[in-house]
């Protein structure tokens, strides 16, 4: 640690030692860059970890079962921009790393799930907080309005910047707005946490796409710096014969025209191609049009598709089917109009570079089925022809989300747009302004409890399918009750507090490893460091001359409480970790 | 073969057996162990309804497999998770097992769809002898039953309510054999068939609600249909058990897949039985076979194979079961043109 980091985290732990588990102990706050503690937070967060955005999970979690819903909301929204939005769309990532989900651990928690409760239960009255800065008059233009433009837009605007969007469409949110269907994110509740990005003094110029409304050159020349955030518009080709028919869609053209209100043809049998989420939300909106028997078809295993388990669910109960190890080959037709595909089989193999489980498909295994539309969701690229030609060089053009990184997921997108606009500032005002801290504060409880550890996940609810064919725009999800959500809460393992055993007073009566639930306090003859700063696996040992210390591994750990409770000599400690960021 | 060769099977059905057996037969020397999570011996499935139709008694379940000889039997015991770099099987009660070389056979479960959340809770499966013991004295004792679905299980499981005499309204899905889809000829052929047996059949309907109501069950279907009933019973088909092998690298689709000598792409590591997704050369698709000549057979190859052998698995048995009339192969997908041609 460095020493004009406030003072060590040592100094603090002795000063406070014998007051830890005081109820009139006085805060201690240290705010450390030392690599370690943010090997500790990666690796004993790693819900956090996994979240692009870093979103402090645990953090609002606790906030949610203390019933703070605005202040968990606010914790949410300030790393990633739209809670009740991401509460209903995540791709999750945080949840597969959720320590809960471990063997023997029963299931991850519903992060998403109470994400969305922070923004369905906070008071209508609830205060949006902000942390402007004062005004650079510098302006920056950013293109596109989709998650990374609005994220890039959002903070640009609190670090004092001018901001204005060009979108192409009629309405702001890019594939929020046109991509996802409204049974999935309902388009009131996005316009409003747009609106209170917007809110900031952001200007929106909606139906201005850049090349024919305003030139690229022109952009450059007006504005101090430009952010390209158009994200991937251009679906990948479906290069068989017959890809060109009427009646075949790629997927975003189809859930576009859907979510403008079109009604495209699709037939009684609906073949959509692809492993993603856009193929599962073309296969669900065709349901809604009417479609009888719609199914989803890939190239590999079901293992590899890339959709959560809550929509393979959702996908199922709405009565789609999987087929797998298939790829199309050509679209049979009939006067010009689908009436078929070919399909042939395929088979998993490996390829050595990258070490990868590729598909290969099998000579002479073609096999055909009748269908009356196809919707081929194979992904997509970015369009680069908005900078292909390079007007007076590239400064000051900056560029964010899907656009740099291939087609991802909202979250991502959003963090890589908070990402871009920390280093626009950084051009803009020739500084660093902010910077990312470890906030180590003492804690005098676990804020858990053992039972807490068997309950069990709490199921979303959901509308019945009558409902959901009744209007297609109807919302599946309905949220937790407050009773839910509390229930919820209570799972988190609350990771962001870590357990420390003072080496120096304890006296080695191994009671805490004797009721610890899991194989989380050790004997150590070492820790490693790796060079990332986290810990490496510790080197436990039985021979007493080796033991250097006994030691809690928060990464095994799940925070159940059990080892303070026992402890005869209070050398246990629970210190709250946290990312933050501060000025610099 | 090293003396401290380990090969662990897990799954306690005709398929882990037989594996058992030929291991054995063929090394004498190898520490053979067979990991089963139900807590009984080796048991005639296919004899359960025989069970509770009173027909059987429970010793008759047993099979008294004389050629599994020197094998740790381990009963009750679950498999979590598999690590294939380190040969290692993490069981559920935290105990690691090290292996040099492993079969998986571990079978099927009743196949509840997400459709049914609403209601699962009401439903009763035929799949395990845990099961049956749990509602042999209810299914006696009860007069009236709802059977959804409609598998070879279930038809077999009517034909024993027939025989007791019980009052029985089944309710066929056409999904029942999923992903093999019953085309509306045989919908009707299989209908017509069972009208014999003076009992109410529904098709092309499906369940909307399931109550509990006094004891007994209220079942309600989307065109209007209700019934009060004492049992439910779900038979629509059965999902691999093959969760302790996700994420492991051995490549999984519905069920555990595996070449035609049954050997997955891990090496030293096979599958067989209804758990396994067989590439089958002559079709080019992967099939998942279900019957016990299958699983015996299947068990063999894939020791023998494990041993060292090149040997190529092929159905064996009956290659069609009859359903009502209706002749329905043994394995999936290599019906699906004939599907569609229908």
């Amino acid at each position: 640690m460095k020493k004009n980091d406030l003072y060590s985290k040592e100094e603090t732990f002795f000063q406070s030692k014998n007051k830890i588990y005081s109820a009139q102990s006085v805060k201690q706050i240290v705010y450390s860059t030392d690599i370690r503690d943010f090997g500790q937070v990666a690796k004993s967060i790693p819900c956090q970890d996994a979240c692009p955005a870093k979103t402090n999970i645990p953090g609002y979690i606790r906030a949610v079962f203390e019933k703070r819903y605005g202040r968990a909301y606010e914790l949410n929204r300030s790393a990633n921009i739209l809670p009740g939005v991401l509460g209903r769309i995540c791709a999750r990532p945080c949840e597969s790393s959720c320590r809960h989900g471990e063997t023997d651990n029963g299931q991850s928690v519903g992060i998403c799930h109470l994400k969305r409760s922070c923004a369905d239960l906070k008071p209508s009255s609830h205060r949006i907080i902000e942390g402007l800065y004062t005004p650079t008059e510098k302006k920056v233009a950013v293109i596109g309005s989709g998650p990374a433009g609005l994220a890039a837009a959002h903070d640009l605007s609190i670090l004092g910047h001018k901001v204005v969007i060009f979108e192409g469409m009629d309405k702001p949110g890019g594939m929020l707005m046109y991509g996802i269907p409204e049974f999935r994110l309902p388009r009131d509740l996005l316009m409003l946490e747009i609106q209170n990005i917007l809110r900031l003094g952001i200007q929106l110029k909606t139906n201005t796409a850049i090349g024919s409304d305003i030139s690229f050159a022109q952009l450059k020349k007006e504005y101090d710096a430009v952010v390209v955030a158009t994200g991937c518009v251009s679906p990948r080709k479906f290069d068989i014969p017959g890809g060109n028919l009427e009646n075949v869609y790629n997927g975003l053209d189809f859930m576009k025209a859907v979510n403008e209100g079109e009604n495209p043809f699709v037939g009684d049998k609906v073949i959509v191609i692809g492993a993603g989420f856009t193929a599962v939300d073309c296969a669900r909106s065709a349901i809604r049009l009417g479609a009888l028997d719609v199914s989803i078809n890939i190239r590999k295993t079901i293992e590899y598709m890339r959709i959560d388990e809550t929509e393979k669910y959702e996908a199922q109960f709405e009565g789609i089917k999987t087929y797998s190890l298939i790829q199309p080959s050509r679209i049979i037709e009939d006067n010009n109009k689908v009436t078929g595909i070919e399909f042939q089989r395929t088979r998993m193999e490996k390829i050595d570079k990258p070490p990868y489980r590729v598909s290969i498909p099998i000579e002479n295994s073609q096999f055909s089925v009748p269908t009356d539309s196809v919707i081929a969701a194979l992904g997509q690229s970015p369009d680069m022809s908005i900078i292909s030609k390079k007007p007076d060089g590239m400064d000051g053009v900056f560029a964010a989300g899907d656009f740099v990184t291939g087609s991802s997921d909202v979250i991502s997108a959003i963090a890589g747009g908070r990402k871009c606009a920390g280093k626009i500032d950084e051009y803009l005002v020739g500084k660093k302004r902010k910077r990312t801290v470890v906030r180590l504060e003492n804690h005098a409880t676990t804020d858990r409890q053992r039972s807490y550890d068997f309950i069990g996940k709490v199921v979303m609810n959901t509308i019945d399918m009558e409902k959901r064919l009744s209007k297609s725009t109807r919302e599946v999800e309905t949220g937790y009750n407050e009773d839910q959500t509390h229930e919820e809460a209570k799972r988190c393992y609350l990771c962001n507090l870590k357990y420390e055993i003072d080496p120096l007073v304890c006296i080695y009566c191994s009671a805490c490893i004797d009721v610890a639930p899991k194989d989380c306090i050790k004997m150590i003859g070492n820790i490693p460091v790796n060079p990332d700063g986290t810990y490496g696996i510790y080197e436990e040992t039985d021979d007493w001359n080796q033991v250097l210390s006994i030691a809690i591994d928060n990464a095994e750990c799940i925070r159940c409480g059990q080892c303070l409770a026992v402890c005869p000599m209070d050398c246990i400690s629970v210190t709250k970790t946290e990312l933050i960021e501060i000025d610099t | 073969m090293p003396e401290n060769d380990h090969y662990v099977i897990i799954g306690n059905g005709p398929a882990g057996n037989h594996a058992a057996a030929t291991l054995r037969q063929k090394d004498k020397d190898a520490k053979i162990t067979i990991i089963s999570d139900e807590c009984v011996p080796y048991y005639y499935k296919p004899r359960l309804t025989d069970f509770i139709a009173g027909e059987i008694a429970k010793e008759d379940l047993m099979v008294n497999f004389q050629d599994v000889k020197d094998i740790r039997i381990r009963c009750g015991q679950a498999v979590k998770r598999i690590d294939p770099d380190s040969k290692l099987l993490f069981l559920q009660h935290m105990e690691k097992i090290e292996f040099s070389k492993l079969i998986i056979a571990s079978g099927s479960r009743a196949r509840v769809l997400p459709t049914m959340s609403g209601y699962a809770d009401h439903l009763k499966f035929v799949t395990s002898y845990t099961d049956v013991m749990e509602y042999k004295e209810e299914i006696r004792k009860a007069e009236n039953f709802f059977i959804f679905g409609g598998d070879l299980v279930g038809f077999k499981f009517f034909k024993m309510l027939n025989s007791m005499d019980k009052t029985v309204t089944i309710m066929i899905d056409p999904d029942a054999f999923w992903p093999y889809r019953l085309t509306r000829d045989m919908l009707e052929q299989i209908s017509e068939n069972l009208l014999k047996f003076n009992t109410e059949i529904i098709v092309k309907d499906e369940v909307l609600s399931i109550d509990r109501q006094n004891g007994s069950y209220r079942v309600k279907t989307r065109k209007g249909i209700e019934k009060n009933v004492d049992m439910v019973l779900s038979f629509n088909g059965l999902n691999p058990n093959i969760e302790f092998a996700k994420g492991s690298g051995i490549d999984i689709d519905y069920g555990i897949l595996v070449d035609e000598y049954l050997k997955t792409n891990v090496d030293g590591i096979y599958a067989c039985g209804s758990c396994a997704q067989i590439y089958n050369q002559a079709i080019k698709s992967y099939t998942t076979s279900i019957g016990w000549p299958n699983a015996v057979v299947q068990g063999e190859v894939a020791a023998l194979n494990l041993l060292g052998d090149h040997k190529i698995i092929e159905s064996v048995g009956q290659k069609y079961f009859d359903l009502e009339g209706v002749k329905i192969k043994t394995t999936w997908w290599e019906d699906i043109n004939e599907d569609n041609d229908a």
